[in-house]
């Protein structure tokens, strides 16, 4: 049987590794943020310590906590 | 032109655009039958779903995925209203990521569709996933 293709697979890994590492630093990085959309397509965000943002993430809250913590909330 | 008139401009004109395609409220409201299956297909297609619900014209939630389906209408009609006094303007998604998970909330077609999923789901997937599945709705409602 034929061995992989080392150049290849040694590409692949790197660009896995890449992808990790990316992954990591968003889960590392990424703050909570509330976002809200317009007709029109306009956006808006709302910071945590703002009061929109407050009532928005309260409310986001109670549904997460009505949701479960897993699919068919089981959890 | 200042770019931010330009902004402007351009929302007016979108707006406007949106306002020609048929996006009318649905006349009824739809099956609780039918939306059930739609939430199926949703939990079918979204690995990250938690749950999520179907609300009718009236707020009234048509079919959940899990827990309460009064306790969903309730605080679906909570995060809709912090939405529309935040700028005092009718909002049409929301997007909401905590460090528990994500809820997305979206109102289309006299209808609206709540998703609560584990964190860094796809924004625009999830959303679409939403918006296919109110449009579906609404047209089998006519």
């Amino acid at each position: 049987m034929q061995k992989p293709h080392r150049i290849l697979l040694d590409r692949v890994s790197a660009y896995a590794d890449e992808a990790a590492a990316f992954m990591r630093r968003r889960r590392v990085a990424r703050k909570p943020f509330a976002r809200l959309y317009y007709a029109g397509g306009r956006s808006a965000d709302h910071a945590q310590d703002s009061t929109a943002g407050a009532e928005l993430f309260v409310a986001a809250g109670r549904l997460i906590e009505v949701a479960g913590n897993r699919k068919g909330g089981k959890g | 032109m200042p770019t931010v008139m330009i902004q402007e401009a351009r929302a007016r004109v979108t707006v406007g655009s949106f306002s020609q395609m048929a996006d009318a409220p649905a006349a009824t409201a739809p099956s609780s039958e039918s939306a059930e299956a739609a939430l199926a297909f949703l939990t079918e297609m979204s690995p990250d779903l938690r749950g999520a619900a179907v609300l009718g014209p009236e707020g009234e939630a048509l079919a959940v995925t899990s827990g309460e389906a009064a306790r969903w209408a309730e605080d679906a009609e909570t995060l809709f209203a912090a939405g529309d006094t935040a700028e005092e303007t009718p909002v049409e998604q929301i997007h909401i990521a905590t460090e528990q998970g994500e809820v997305f909330a979206i109102r289309s077609e006299g209808l609206a569709a709540i998703a609560v999923t584990e964190r860094f789901a796809l924004a625009s997937l999830v959303l679409f996933d939403l918006r296919s599945i109110l449009r579906e709705l609404a047209r089998g409602a006519h």
